[in-house]
Order: C-alpha cells, then structure tokens, then sequence
C-alpha cells in the first residue's frame, strides 16, 4: 500500500478514499478473524490429547472418560453382541481396558496374556477384562478373536474412545477402577500378566 | 500417435471399478493419508475388504458406506458436506468470490493512485525550469 499523495491535487476526492480504505480494512480484519478463530477450532479439537498421561505422571487417578460402543464379542456377562454398552454399566467392577486391532501384531502376541487374566477373574464381580477394538474392520476382528481363542469381552470404536483415551497406537491397556478412575495406563505391548495382576491386587 | 491416445483413454473407458478408484475416496485411519498411497496393514485390510465387494458387485458407494459403517464418517477422504465440517466446503468458493468482487474496486483505486504516484517521483519544476520549459515549448510550435 502506497501512502496517499501528499499535494493539494488529491485532496478533493480524500474523505471518501479515507472511508473507503476504513472499510476496507474493516473487511480484511473480519476475514482474518475468521480464519484465526477457524484454526483455534481446529486446534481445541484437536484430535490427541496428554492430559491423561500428565495426570498419571503426577500420581492422580483421571477420570475416565466415558464410553458406549456396540459389544463386538460377547463374554462374561457383557453383550450380547451389538447391544450399546457403556463403561458406566460396569461400575462398581475394576475394567481391564485393552484397545486392540486384528492388523496389530503386538496384539496378537499380548492375546495369550489377556486370556490369562481374563481366566483368573472370570465370573468375578470385581474385575473385568474389557476389549476394545479400533480402527479395524470388524470381519478381521471377529476373525483375530476366533483365531486366538478370546475369552473376554470387546467392544467396537468407531473412534471416539480412542480420541478420548488419547491413544496414540495399539494396543494400549487402562486399568478403570471401581470408581471409574484410570489407575494404570501400558502403553504397547503386555509382557506379563503380572503387569495387570500386581496393579489389581492393590486396588 | 493416434493409437497411443487410444491406450491412454483405455483405462478411463473400462467401465469396471477399480480397488483404487474407491481408495481415492477413504483415507487410512491409521496413517491419515488417501488409501490409495497407504500401505500399513490396515490400509491393506480395507483394500482387501473394497477387492471383496467389487468381486460381489457392489457399486462404489455402497463400499464407500460400508467403510464408513465400519470407521465412523472419519474414514471419508473429503469432509462430509454438513454441520460444521460445511465450512470446508464454503470457505475456498467464499474467498474466490470476495476476491472476484474486490477486483473493480480494486482497479478502480489503482488506475486513481497511477497518475498520482507518477507526480510524485519527481518534485515539481522550480520557477526557473518552468520559465525554460515554456521557452522551449514556445520555439517547437
């Protein structure tokens, strides 16, 4: 933008230049607005979050944030399969939560250890060992179940729970307690059962 | 050359739906890009999955509904054209259209400020050059 001239010869039409450039500015200052608060949207809903994890780091049991998902595998009292579950349903129970896919291969080895604790408790009123598949087609996933002989329940995201649980890959395991806290948080894949088992023994 | 256009417009012509064609569609859920250039294992099972139903016959939407049961509107490459996502759609068509309609006013103030600026690269001629000027003048005509 140049300034305007400065001799007397414009000095005729500079009132209404003046105003015009006044809303000019006004126009472009809207526009930029907008597109500043467009991207502060984007970045509020932004789809990974740490507040989880930070509130792990300091020792604190977050809320768990709520879930209802249609049940993809029935077992242990949660189903049958495509009714609307929800993690509230289950307070009162400590939740082993695993999100897992059939296309993740420490899934399939970390299978066997879930089956493992899933037997110790199962019929249990106090804990329960709960799936959750994501990002997986749910032919392959009822197919990964029945080639590893799943004995827990699992529900199915359509991808909100793993926004919410802040996943960032599978499989990754929560403990819930009964009040509906996170206690424990795996990221990747179980080794050993005692990684859930020693945590459930101190809740 | 007139056969190797020929070649060229083979493709497009084939009327069968390709695995690609519908992957252009979806993006890999887990990789964030067009299915078309995903290659992580789940990427592979949705290209699996679009193979099967080509073999059946569905048509492309009914696949591309049938990811979209299966991953939530997420899985769809463009964003849906409602609620807020509309914006996406609106706002590009929105800033062409301001920019055509800010074309006239535009030109309108560039064509105004030329010959002011051109004044005002150089300073108005002292009496003298102007006295000289006109002798000048005088002596042409």
């Amino acid at each position: 933008m140049q300034a305007p001239a400065e001799d007397g010869t414009a000095a005729t039409g500079g009132g209404r230049w003046d105003r015009r450039r006044a809303v000019a500015a006004i126009v472009g200052g809207v526009l930029v607005a907008g597109v500043i608060a467009l991207l502060v949207v984007g970045l509020v809903n932004r789809d990974v979050g740490t507040s989880i994890q930070d509130a792990l780091d300091e020792g604190e049991r977050p809320e768990a944030p709520g879930l209802t998902a249609p049940v993809l595998i029935a077992a242990d009292g949660v189903g049958p399969a495509g009714a609307q579950v929800s993690l509230d349903d289950l307070r009162g129970r400590t939740v082993v939560l695993n999100f897992w896919a059939s296309w993740c291969e420490p899934c399939k080895r970390e299978a066997p250890i879930l089956n493992d604790v899933a037997r110790r408790y199962e019929g249990s009123a106090d804990v329960v060992v709960l799936g959750v598949d994501v990002q997986d087609l749910s032919e392959k996933a009822l197919a990964f179940a029945k080639a590893h002989g799943i004995n827990y329940p699992s529900l199915r995201d359509s991808g909100q729970a793993y926004a919410d649980y802040e996943i960032t890959g599978v499989p990754e395991t929560f403990i819930v307690d009964a009040q509906g806290r996170i206690a424990l948080k795996v990221i990747g894949e179980l080794t050993e059962p005692a990684q859930l088992t020693t945590a459930l023994g101190q809740l | 050359m007139i056969a190797l256009l020929a070649l060229a417009a083979l493709p497009s012509a084939a009327a069968a739906l390709t695995v690609t064609e519908v992957a252009r569609e979806v993006r890999c859920p887990t990789c964030n890009t067009p299915l078309d250039v995903s290659s992580s294992p789940a990427a592979d099972d949705m290209k699996e999955y679009i193979a099967e139903r080509i073999d059946r016959g569905w048509d492309k939407q009914r696949i591309i509904d049938g990811l979209v049961d299966e991953f939530g509107e997420g899985v769809l490459a463009t964003p849906p054209k409602s609620g807020f996502d509309l914006i996406a759609w609106l706002v590009p068509g929105l800033a062409v259209l301001a920019g055509l309609a800010a074309i006239p006013f535009i030109t309108r103030a560039w064509a105004r400020r030329r010959p002011a600026a051109g004044r005002g690269e150089t300073p108005p001629p002292t009496s003298d050059e102007a006295r000289r000027l006109d002798d000048e003048l005088r002596r042409l005509r």
